[in-house]
C-alpha cells in the first residue's frame, strides 16, 4: 500500500438531498447481488413444468388459463421466492457482517427493505415473464375474450408477501437452516390452505391459490357468459398487500432498526397492515358461490358485473343453426356434426326449435362442498323456440378429446331436443317415449345415455317396454320423408297424449 | 477530544469483558495493546457504537451515542474495521466498498469518486472488479480498511488490521495509519508492538477488562528498560507493565 502517495479524499460532504438517488444505487447493487436471480431459472422451470405445460394442454379459453396460471404460478414461486428472500434476510448473520452493517448511519430497516425489494423485483420480473408467455400463447390461440387481469394481479401480490415472509424468517431467525425450512413450511401452508374450506362464506378463501368456489375444479362455463367477478381477487389482493406491509412494519420493530421516529410509524404502519389484512380475510368470509360459479363478496360486489357480457354467436349452417359463444367456437364444427342427424329429424317440425343456442349453466351450493349445475327451466323456450343447449365442456370435469365432445353432446343434447319436441317428458305416453326412441335410433344416438347433464332428459337411461321398444323400431323403419310427414300430421295430437301406441304406423 | 470515555464497563454474562476505562484521545493514531481477552475488542465495538456500554459514559466526537440521533451522526463519521471481517463473496471489491458507502450515507454523487479514493489507498486499484470471494486473506483485510475509510472517518477504529497482511503490506499500512492519523483519531487494537511503535503517538495497554498503562510509545519503552523478557525494547516494556500489573 502506498498510502501517502494516494490522494485522501475530500471529507464526503453530508448533504440532505439526494436519499432517492443513494436508494437507487443500494437498489442497484442488492439487484446485481441477489439470491433471486440466481433462482430464477429455477422458478421459472418450475412454472414451465407444472404450471404452463397443464395450462395450454387445457382449452384456449381465458377463464381456464388465468385460473389455472393463477394457481400453477404460485406454487412454481412459492418455494424459490421463499428461499431465496430467507437467504438475503439471513445474509448478515451468516456472512458475519453484523457489526460491520450496524455502525453504519443508514437505519437498518432501509437496508433491509433494499434487499427484500431486489428479492422481489426479481420474483416479480420473473413471474412477469411467465404470465407473458403464456398469456400470448392464449392470445394467439383464443378465439374470443381478452385475458383476465385478476387472477394476475393475485399472483403478482403474493410474491411480496411471500418475499415479506420468507426475508423476515431470515431476519428473525438468522440461520443457513431458516430458508430451507420456510420454503417448505410455506409450500405446504399455501397448499393446505384450502383444506379447511367447507361451502360458502369461508374465511379460508383468502388464500391466494383459491379462484373459485373450491369445490369446483376450473371451469370453463365461468367468466364467460357473465364479467369476471373481482370481488374474491379484490379481497385477496387487499390481504396480500397488508400481510405484506405488516410483516415489513413488524422487521423495523426490534431494537437497533432505528430510532423511535422510525420504530413508531413502523409499528402503526404494522398495524395498517394487519387490520387491512383482518378485514380482507372477514370480507372473505361473506363470499358466497353466485348463480354464475364465482364468489360474491357483498360490500364488494358491483351489480354491473351481474349483466351479461354481450356477444355475437358463431352458428352452423345445419337444418337447425347451433349457435355457440364465440369463445367455444372451436367446439361448433364437433357441436354442429354430432347433433346434424337429430336436427335434420326435428328440423320443421311443429314446435321444433328455430335456433340451438348455447346457454350459461346455473350454479347452486349444495350440501358442504356440492355445486348443482344445470340450467334452469324447460330446454326449450321462448318464441320463436329456442333450445338452450349446455355443453358439456363448459361445466367443470376433465378436458375431452373431440370424439368424447361429440359423443357427449349426442348423448345428452341429442335426446334432450328430441324429447323436448316430442313432449317426452317425466308424465311422458308410450307413444311419445316411441316416437322419441325411433328419432333418436334414427339419428344414430345412443340408446341410453349416462351423460351429463341429466337434468335435460333425466329418464334416458330407464329401459322401455317392450312394446314400446317394438313400436319405436317400426317407426325408425320408415323412411325419413315417411317418418317427417307423419310428425308434421300429428305431432301436436302426440304431444298431447291423444295418440296411442298402437297408432303409430 | 474525539473520544472520552469515563468508567466505562461491559459485561458478558458473569464475564466482566471491559471493567471500567478511563479514556480519552484526540486526532492521530491511538494504539490498543493487550493479550487475548484483555477486552480491546469488546471496548472497540463500544467505541463503535456496535454495542452498548453495561455503565459507564462514552463520547464520541463530542456527542453521546446513547441517543438515536447523536449515535446516527457519530456513525457518518466513524469507520470501522472488525477482528474478523465478514463480507459477501459474490460482491466486488468496488461494490463492497461501494455498499458501505451507501450505508454511512455518503452522498450517493460522491459514492463514486470516494470508492474510487479508498481501494486506491488500499492497493486494489486493479482489483476493483474482482469478487470477493477470489481475494486472498490480505487482500481481504485491506478490502476492510477499504470500506472502513472510504467515507473519510473523523474516528477510526481498527481491530488487528495488520493480522494477515505481509511485511511489505504492513510496512505500507503503518504508512496509511500515520496518514490516516493527521486528519482523524485512529484507534488500533493489536498484539504486534510493533505496529504501535511504528505508527502510534499514544498507546494504551490492557489487560483483565482495565487499562494498565497509558503513555507514548517511548514511555511503554522505558517502562521495559531492565526487564529481560521480550526481543525488542517495546516488546519489554510491554511485558513488564503486564508482569507489574497481574503481580
Amino acid at each position: 500500500m502506498t498510502a501517502v502517495q494516494a490522494p485522501a479524499a475530500a471529507r464526503p460532504t453530508p448533504v440532505k438531498r439526494g436519499p432517492l438517488r443513494a436508494t437507487a444505487r443500494l437498489l442497484r447493487l442488492e439487484l446485481r447481488r441477489n439470491a433471486m436471480l440466481w433462482m430464477l431459472p429455477v422458478a421459472i422451470g418450475l412454472f414451465w413444468f407444472t404450471a404452463y405445460r397443464k395450462a395450454v394442454a387445457i382449452p384456449p379459453l381465458w377463464n381456464l388459463r388465468a385460473a389455472s396460471m393463477q394457481i400453477g404460478a404460485l406454487l412454481a414461486f412459492v418455494c424459490p421466492v421463499v428461499g431465496a428472500a430467507a437467504w438475503m434476510g439471513s445474509r448478515e448473520s451468516r456472512r458475519h457482517t453484523t457489526d460491520l452493517v450496524t455502525i453504519t448511519a443508514r437505519p437498518r430497516w432501509v437496508r433491509q427493505l433494499a434487499t427484500w425489494a431486489a428479492t422481489t423485483c426479481w420474483a416479480t420480473v420473473g413471474y412477469l415473464g411467465c404470465v407473458a408467455a403464456l398469456y400470448g400463447v392464449t392470445a394467439q390461440q383464443a378465439a374470443w375474450g381478452g385475458p383476465l387481469w385478476w387472477p394476475a394481479a393475485v399472483a403478482a401480490a403474493s410474491l411480496p408477501a411471500l418475499s415479506a415472509l420468507g426475508f423476515a424468517a431470515g431476519t428473525l431467525i438468522p440461520s443457513r437452516f431458516t430458508p430451507p425450512v420456510a420454503t417448505v413450511a410455506a409450500f405446504f401452508v399455501l397448499a393446505l390452505s384450502t383444506q379447511l374450506i367447507v361451502g360458502s362464506q369461508s374465511y379460508w378463501q383468502i388464500s391466494p391459490v383459491v379462484t373459485g368456489p373450491w369445490d369446483m375444479t376450473p371451469d370453463a362455463g365461468v367468466g364467460t357468459f357473465y364479467p369476471y367477478l373481482p370481488d374474491l381477487p379484490i379481497a385477496q389482493v387487499m390481504f396480500l398487500t397488508g400481510l405484506t406491509i405488516a410483516v415489513l412494519g413488524a422487521v423495523a420493530l426490534p431494537g437497533g432498526s432505528g430510532g423511535g421516529w422510525l420504530r413508531r410509524p413502523a409499528a402503526a404502519v404494522t398495524m395498517a397492515g394487519l387490520v387491512a389484512a383482518g378485514t380482507a380475510v372477514a370480507l372473505a368470509g361473506t363470499g358466497t358461490m353466485d348463480a354464475h360459479g364465482m364468489i360474491a363478496i357483498p360490500a364488494l360486489h358491483d351489480a354491473a358485473n351481474d349483466r351479461p357480457l354481450r356477444y355475437t354467436p358463431v352458428c352452423s349452417h345445419t337444418a337447425i343453426p347451433v349457435c355457440l359463444n364465440p369463445a367455444y367456437a372451436s367446439y361448433l364444427p364437433t357441436a354442429a356434426t354430432a347433433l346434424a342427424p337429430v336436427l335434420s329429424e326435428v328440423a320443421g317440425l311443429p314446435g321444433a326449435p328455430v335456433r340451438i343456442s348455447q346457454a350459461a349453466a346455473t350454479y347452486r351450493q349444495g350440501i358442504g362442498n356440492s355445486v348443482g349445475i344445470g340450467l334452469p327451466g324447460p330446454p326449450i323456450s321462448g318464441t320463436p323456440p329456442v333450445f338452450r343447449l349446455l355443453l358439456p365442456s363448459q361445466l367443470p370435469g376433465p378436458t375431452m378429446t373431440t370424439s368424447e365432445l361429440a359423443a357427449a353432446v349426442r348423448s345428452s343434447a341429442g335426446f334432450a331436443l328430441v324429447a323436448s319436441v316430442i313432449g317426452d317428458n317425466a308424465g311422458a305416453t308410450r307413444a311419445q317415449q316411441a316416437v322419441t326412441a325411433a328419432l333418436s335410433m334414427s339419428a344414430g344416438l345412443p340408446q341410453s345415455s349416462p351423460a351429463a347433464p341429466t337434468r335435460q332428459r333425466p329418464n334416458a337411461t330407464v329401459p322401455l317396454p317392450a312394446p314400446v321398444q317394438s313400436a319405436a323400431r317400426r317407426f325408425a323403419a320408415l323412411p325419413a320423408s315417411a317418418r317427417h310427414s307423419w310428425l308434421m300430421q300429428h305431432l301436436a295430437a302426440l304431444r298431447a297424449g291423444r295418440i296411442a301406441l298402437a297408432q303409430l304406423p | 477530544m474525539n473520544v472520552e470515555i469515563t468508567g466505562l464497563a461491559r459485561r458478558f454474562g458473569r464475564t466482566m469483558a471491559v471493567a471500567g476505562v478511563d479514556l480519552q484521545a484526540g486526532p492521530g493514531v491511538f494504539g490498543l495493546l493487550g493479550p487475548n481477552g484483555a477486552g480491546k475488542t469488546s471496548l472497540l465495538r463500544m467505541m463503535a457504537t456496535a454495542i452498548r456500554p453495561t455503565s459507564g459514559t462514552l463520547r464520541l466526537l463530542g456527542r453521546d451515542p446513547g441517543s438515536y440521533g447523536p449515535r446516527r451522526e457519530i456513525r457518518r463519521r466513524l469507520g470501522y474495521l472488525p477482528q474478523n471481517l465478514g463480507y459477501y463473496p459474490g460482491f466486488s471489491v468496488a461494490e463492497f466498498v461501494e455498499y458501505f458507502a451507501l450505508l454511512k450515507e455518503v452522498p450517493a454523487a460522491q459514492v463514486p469518486a470516494v470508492v474510487t479514493v479508498a481501494i486506491d489507498r488500499v492497493e486494489l486499484g486493479g482489483e476493483a472488479k474482482t469478487k470477493l470471494r477470489t481475494l486472498s486473506g490480505g487482500m481481504l483485510r485491506r478490502v476492510g480498511v477499504a470500506q472502513a475509510i472510504v467515507n473519510e472517518p473523523e474516528l477510526l477504529l481498527l481491530d488487528e488490521p495488520t493480522a494477515g497482511l505481509d511485511p511489505e503490506q504492513r510496512v505500507a499500512f503503518r504508512a496509511l495509519l500515520r496518514d490516516l492519523g493527521l486528519r482523524a483519531t485512529v484507534v488500533v487494537s493489536t498484539h504486534l508492538v510493533e505496529d504501535v511503535g511504528a505508527a502510534c503517538t499514544q498507546v494504551a495497554l490492557m489487560d483483565r477488562g482495565k487499562i494498565v498503562f497509558h503513555g507514548t510509545p517511548n514511555d511503554l519503552t522505558a517502562r521495559g528498560e531492565g526487564y529481560g523478557t521480550g526481543d525488542a525494547p517495546l516488546e519489554r516494556g510491554y511485558s513488564a507493565v503486564l508482569a507489574e500489573a497481574r503481580s
